[in-house]
């Protein structure tokens, strides 16, 4: 407390390394840069009209929380939480609230661009969009002459509502080759849960007496609404055990903190499971009547004894045995949470495999404070058929993984076959707001696979690294300028959400449904005919069944059926698993060749001088989209370089100092924060930095980017990304 | 009618570091961007033990709209105010910019904006407050974890009359004779 004095202080501390960059951030509030575009003749000028209030959903990151837009004057002033949102507790985080600053940046898409220069030279001109459009027509149509459908690859992001229609066009264009976020994040989640329990199931954090959490930072990583559950202990009794290479703010909320040896994660796990089952820990008949294979795991846990485990994640054997000990007594009100992004190691879906197992025979299954199943609200889909065209070959990426997601693909299996051109060319990119030379691992060869493309087109409303690449990038309106879809989010509590148009689109840009209808009217008939109706229609065509929903959603921003999950509805029903129990051997695993229980692999030894590079999420930053908002700037200007104390005095490297760290793939250069809040065998920095386009004025030059280092490795069963295997030097810049 | 004693009781366990209150404060009132632009912070504490016993706690502060406001006696032209309701506030067209208000706050709770050439400072939202659907301030509201609890302390049933009835509680720089009204659960 003796430190408020000293806040300016230390704000210049957490900026800490960039303080140069402080001079420039002063620039004008929202209605300077707005009046300042008014007279660039960019938008026409704030208009005189009354207060609005608009329920709509946020679109800054994955969890689409409820917003009221404050709109004066044809202007929007404020996001507010929308109270009735149940999902997030009716709050808005940092992104939330900076989220006025999406629509009113200076570095927005404004008109579609049709490329000049070389590629990623940055030179564009400005087109019209009926150019534009018929250019990316004549380009997809020349494409599939020469090497068929599946020489055009579609690249989506996800939970703009309206990345149904970008699929749409994709499936209707007659290409396979689909590639989503999943594999750069939870696929071996969805794929190591749902072998287990026949779905990915949501771990009940506001009833949980007991919780471990590994690698998921829920202070910083927000998932809603565990981030703020997790911190309500009823009466005290709630304890929060945190497994992390990095002392995060998680790590600061917990009541232990351990720091695991990255990669090491099973091992903890398989001796947990082993204390549970030799010391009895569970119980015998529901395991009998639920389970399948229990008798299996017990001679296969034999020789994974804490002790056994202690060497491998460097946590004393007495703490393992006495978490295990804590877990099983609070149980079944105890979660082992399993956390969103799994794109940790290449074992990643036997690990979560093991989770699943852990959880399983503590029998906490579909209980109060347990690990619940996940329901959705009913809309009415809308049905095309979409047009067959014979001579398509498969995925790009068949058969390279045991379970293949057929529309998501692996994305690291696409990059590398795309370029060998095996087992065909893909010559054409569309991409629909994924950034994926931020995203997708090793960079450099992210860019190669461009290269090679004859055509790219990217949809987004900034100059994203990947628009900056493309040759012709066509500006999406907002999420705060569209009507959007109905949207169910799933969970043991399911709501529907939509988005409402705050203010009329900005600029040239278009909704995203408008841009696939033109493209179909372009690309022929059989495939606009698909698209033949409007917003309103669809949505209307949704609720058909439900009508409430709308109604709801107009009036409160939100549609829910119940407030409280329904526990133990699937209790005495068949899973969706192959025996219809809980399965803790996989006889679908053994089918197909697979460690039918969790066998655990050591990661690779850290050569002296080495460092595991380890990524990580910011309560700031969604992924490489947000580290240009001016507000959010402000609070991290640029990414650091995590090195422990120790670490850094060994190598002789110190604080502040600029640092290159290389791997077999890559060489990103950025500031040293010599920190004790990470183990001294690991280097971490924040996503979303060391961009390519200087079209994000806020951010080009600073810092560094880890996609650039990331080598492509994959979890041969998931097709998961795994992002932690990769060891760096740091050397003195 | 009686008059209002606002204050805001914090439970600072709760808060994780995530900003959504500074962000929410300075869309809701046009505070400038700038580092040193300002009406909220959350001041992460420094690192605690050594490796791998370490703790961190993060304090979330502004203005403490004091009952005795060093700010408003240094004030030479009485811009610096108190409202009935004990809102310390800056009358921007008597605010000459002399800064004195800023080296009198223990608090370091005001800056000076620019863009419209006063003092400025948090005002606990007040065109939120006494607003027509009677909002709560901004960073109350839209805070995750739900860290600040607003309200009257002359009302005994208010929920911060309720939690310092509670719970023990303690206010910044006490020494100081400046009587806060932000109060800090122990
Ligand atoms: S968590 Fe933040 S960014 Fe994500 S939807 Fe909610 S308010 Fe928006
Ligand atoms: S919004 Fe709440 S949790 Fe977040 S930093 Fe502010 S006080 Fe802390
Ligand atoms: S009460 Fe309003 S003005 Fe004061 S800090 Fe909170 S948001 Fe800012």
């Amino acid at each position: 407390m003796s430190r408020l004095i000293d806040k300016k202080l230390s704000r210049r501390r957490f900026i800490g390394l960039s303080s140069c960059t402080l001079a420039t951030a002063v620039v004008g509030s929202q209605v300077k840069v707005l009046r300042a575009l008014a007279t660039s003749g960019d938008i026409s000028a704030p208009v005189a009209g009354k207060d609005d209030s608009i329920f709509t959903t946020c679109g800054m990151c994955v969890n689409k929380c409820g917003v009221i837009a404050r709109v004066r004057d044809g202007v929007i002033r404020k996001l507010d939480p929308n109270p009735h949102f149940i999902k997030s507790r009716a709050m808005l985080c940092a992104r939330g609230n900076a989220g006025v600053k999406v629509v009113y940046d200076p570095d927005r898409l404004k008109y579609p661009l049709i490329r000049t220069g070389a590629r990623g030279e940055g030179k564009f001109r400005k087109a019209t969009w009926a150019e534009a459009l018929d250019l990316v027509a004549k380009n997809l149509n020349t494409i599939a002459d020469k090497y068929t459908r599946a020489g055009v690859m579609f690249a989506s992001t996800e939970g703009t509502y309206q990345d149904h229609f970008f699929n749409q066009l994709a499936e209707c264009f007659g290409s396979p080759n689909t590639v989503r976020h999943p594999t750069l994040c939870l696929s071996s989640n969805i794929q190591g849960f749902s072998a287990t329990f026949g779905t990915n199931p949501t771990p009940d954090v506001l009833n949980a007496d007991y919780i471990i959490m590994s690698g998921a930072n829920r202070s910083e990583a927000l998932i809603t609404p565990d981030s703020i559950d997790m911190l309500k202990g009823d009466g005290g009794r709630r304890k929060v055990i945190y497994l992390d290479p990095r002392f995060t703010k998680t790590a600061a909320k917990a009541d232990k903190w351990f720091p695991i040896k990255a990669g090491t994660d099973m091992a903890f796990i398989l001796a947990m499971i082993n204390v549970i089952v030799s010391e009895g820990l569970y119980d015998k008949t529901y395991l009998q009547n639920n389970t399948v294979g229990f008798d299996k795991l017990l001679p296969h846990v034999a020789s994974y004894t804490p002790e056994w485990a202690q060497d491998e994640c460097e946590i004393a054997a007495d703490d393992i045995r006495k978490v295990a000990r804590e877990f099983a007594e609070a149980a079944p009100k105890a979660v082992y949470y399993q956390g969103r992004r799994s794109s940790f190691a290449s074992n990643d879906t036997q690990m979560r495999r093991a989770m699943a197992i852990l959880n399983a025979i503590v029998g906490n299954w579909d209980v109060k404070g347990g690990m619940l199943p996940n329901a959705g609200i009913k809309l009415t889909p809308h049905d095309y058929l979409a047009p067959w065209y014979d001579d398509v070959p498969e995925r790009i990426d068949a058969g390279s993984v045991a379970f293949l997601s057929e529309k998501d693909g692996s994305w690291p299996v696409v990059q590398e076959r795309v370029l060998a051109a095996d087992p065909y060319p893909v010559k054409g990119m569309m991409i629909y707001k994924q950034n994926v030379l931020s995203s997708v691992p090793d960079r450099a060869k992210t860019l190669k696979m461009m290269d090679q493309m004859d055509f790219i087109c990217c949809i987004d409303i900034t100059m994203s690294d990947a628009a900056w690449y493309s040759d012709v990038v066509l500006p999406e309106a907002t999420y705060l300028e569209r009507q959007d879809p109905i949207e169910s989010l799933g969970g043991p509590v399911p709501v529907a959400v939509f988005r409402q148009p705050a203010i009329e689109a900005q600029f040239e840009s278009k909704p995203c449904l408008w841009i696939m209808q033109e493209l179909a009217t372009r690309l022929g008939e059989e495939i606009a005919e698909t698209f033949d109706f409007t917003m309103d229609e669809y949505i209307h065509h949704q609720v058909k069944n439900n009508p409430q929903i709308l109604t709801d959603l107009k009036e409160k921003g939100v549609y829910f059926e119940r407030t409280e999950p329904n526990y133990g509805s699937t209790l005495g029903k068949r899973l969706k698993t192959v025996s219809g129990k809980i399965e803790i051997y996989s006889q679908r695993y053994a089918d197909k060749g697979l460690d039918p229980l969790p066998v655990y692999i050591s990661p690779t030894k850290i050569p002296a001088g080495k460092y595991r590079l380890i990524v990580g999420r910011h309560a700031f930053f969604t992924h490489g989209t947000t580290a240009n908002n001016a507000y959010l700037h402000e609070i991290m200007p640029e990414n650091t370089l995590w090195l422990h104390s120790a670490a850094a005095a060994q190598a002789g490297l110190t604080h502040g100092q600029t640092v290159k760290v290389r791997s077999s793939v890559g060489e990103e250069t950025l500031n040293l924060e010599v920190t004790d809040k990470i183990r001294p065998d690991c280097v971490y920095m924040a996503h979303g930095f060391g961009v390519l386009s200087k079209g994000l004025s806020n951010i080009y030059g600073k810092g560094g980017c880890d996609a650039a280092l990331i080598e492509t490795k994959y979890c041969p069963i998931s097709g998961n990304a795994a992002m932690h295997e990769t060891l760096v030097e740091v050397v003195p810049a | 009618m009686k008059n209002k004693r606002f204050a805001i009781v914090l439970d600072t366990k709760r808060c994780i570091d995530c900003k959504a209150c500074t962000v929410a404060c300075k869309t809701e009132n046009h505070v400038p961007l700038g580092t040193d632009n300002y009406r909220n912070w959350v001041g992460p504490e420094p690192l605690r033990g050594t490796y791998p016993n370490l703790g961190q706690t993060f304090t979330p502060s502004q203005c403490q709209h004091c009952s005795n406001p060093p700010c408003e006696h240094v004030c030479p032209t009485g811009a610096t105010t108190v409202t009935p309701d004990g809102i310390v506030h800056v009358i921007e067209h008597k605010c000459i910019g002399c800064k004195y208000c800023m080296t009198a706050c223990p608090y370091d709770a005001r800056y000076y904006n620019e863009e419209i050439e006063a003092v400025d400072k948090c005002t606990f939202c007040s065109q939120r407050i006494y607003g027509e659907n009677g909002q709560l301030p901004a960073c109350v509201e839209t805070c995750p974890t739900k860290v600040r609890v607003f309200g009257d302390l002359n009302d005994p049933n208010s929920d911060v009359s309720k939690l310092l009835a509670k719970h023990p509680s303690r206010v910044l720089k006490p020494a100081q004779g400046t009587k806060p009204n932000l109060y800090y659960l122990i």
